[in-house]
């Protein structure tokens, strides 16, 4: 059991043993120390509080930001792609005519493709003329060409 | 509500942006601090690391600080869970090295080296052979006391047990110091004796 008064008796203060204690060298840091801590604090107070905060919810919105044009990014382009548009093409009158189609009847009246036929054989494509014309007799058995040199 | 001591004003300044506040916390503290750690680590190195631990992360904790106790009692918390961390690092060092094959030296720490710490050894006086006798605990206790006059109760609240075990602590570390201390002083004596009784019989021959 230890003597009751051993404690209190110390902690009253001014003991022998805090005396001899306080006796003792008594060691500070050193200069190079002081100057390191001081640095830090320095650096520390020169940046502002606010900056940590402010930076992650900027990287939270820009995340955010990215996840949905992830996920709702593509939809809407297909919307835009779905919806109808009007294509303005010039006419060059100065080429032959060129078949993009395979139903031609669609494409012309007979008497442009006879035309188309006669530009061909004015530019000396009789082959390309010759299978224009075999088309355009396909299509209409029964319709006069007209002009003799529209025919092989 | 419990008033507001001197130092926890200041560092209320110092969290609201007066840097000024901090010098002068420092100036204060960094004495105290730094007996505490080297006397409680018991090596300069090793100290001056820890010291340098303890206000970094009170500098970067500062915007969090709340005046709910005594300054002190704020920053040597701080200091004791560095001091631990560093004793569990110590430890793991140790165990690692210690398991480690024969042939490869481990890398020590200049605060481990044997001739720095028989260097540190040697300069203390009797009091502080003792003290760094004593249990880590018991010398925290006692060291927390004597550099900062913090209550038992603080004491118990910085180094996260009870008041009785705080109290068991200092009451043991106080026991203990005293017993060496005498058995230092009887030391000291016993050749002081032998010399007088020695020249005594030197003086009767003649």
């Amino acid at each position: 059991m230890h003597p009751p008064d051993d404690l209190e008796e110390y902690l009253r203060g001014g003991s022998a043993l805090s005396r001899q204690y306080r006796r003792e060298s008594a060691p500070q840091p050193m200069h190079a120390l002081d100057r390191r801590v001081l640095k830090i604090s320095r650096q520390a107070h020169g940046k502002s509080p606010y900056l940590a905060p402010l930076a992650f919810a900027a990287s939270v919105l820009l995340s955010m930001a990215m996840v949905l044009a992830m996920v709702f990014g593509p939809q809407t382009v297909k919307r835009i792609d779905e919806s109808p548009r009007l294509i303005h093409t010039a006419i060059r009158t100065d080429l032959p005519p060129r078949l993009y189609s395979s139903d031609p009847k669609r494409l012309r009246t007979p008497s442009a493709w006879l035309a188309d036929i006669a530009a061909l054989r004015r530019a000396r494509r009789d082959r390309e003329a010759d299978a224009e014309y075999r088309r355009f007799r396909a299509a209409y058995p029964n319709r006069a060409s007209g002009d003799q040199a529209i025919q092989p | 509500m419990e008033s507001l001591d001197d130092d926890a004003r200041l560092m209320l300044r110092y969290r609201d942006g007066d840097s000024d506040a901090f010098l002068a916390l420092y100036a204060r503290h960094k004495a105290p601090l730094y007996r505490y750690l080297l006397r409680q680590v018991r090596n300069a190195g090793a100290a001056a690391d820890i010291f340098q631990e303890v206000w970094s992360r009170l500098i970067a904790t500062r915007l969090r600080y709340e005046a709910r106790a005594k300054f002190a009692t704020y920053l040597f918390h701080i200091a004791h869970n560095c001091a631990m961390d560093f004793f569990r690092r110590d430890l793991k060092m140790r165990r690692a090295a210690r398991s480690d094959d024969a042939q490869a030296e481990p890398e020590v720490p200049e605060y481990q080296r044997p001739d720095v710490i028989a260097e540190f050894a040697e300069q203390q006086s009797a009091l502080l052979a003792a003290l760094g006798a004593l249990p880590l605990e018991q010398r925290e206790a006692f060291l927390l006391h004597e550099e900062t006059g913090l209550t038992i109760e603080e004491i118990a609240r910085i180094t996260d047990v009870g008041l009785e075990t705080a109290k068991s602590r200092l009451r043991y570390a106080i026991r203990k110091l005293k017993k060496s201390l005498i058995a230092a002083h009887a030391e000291d004596a016993e050749p002081r004796r032998t010399r007088d009784f020695k020249a005594t019989r030197l003086n009767a021959s003649a």
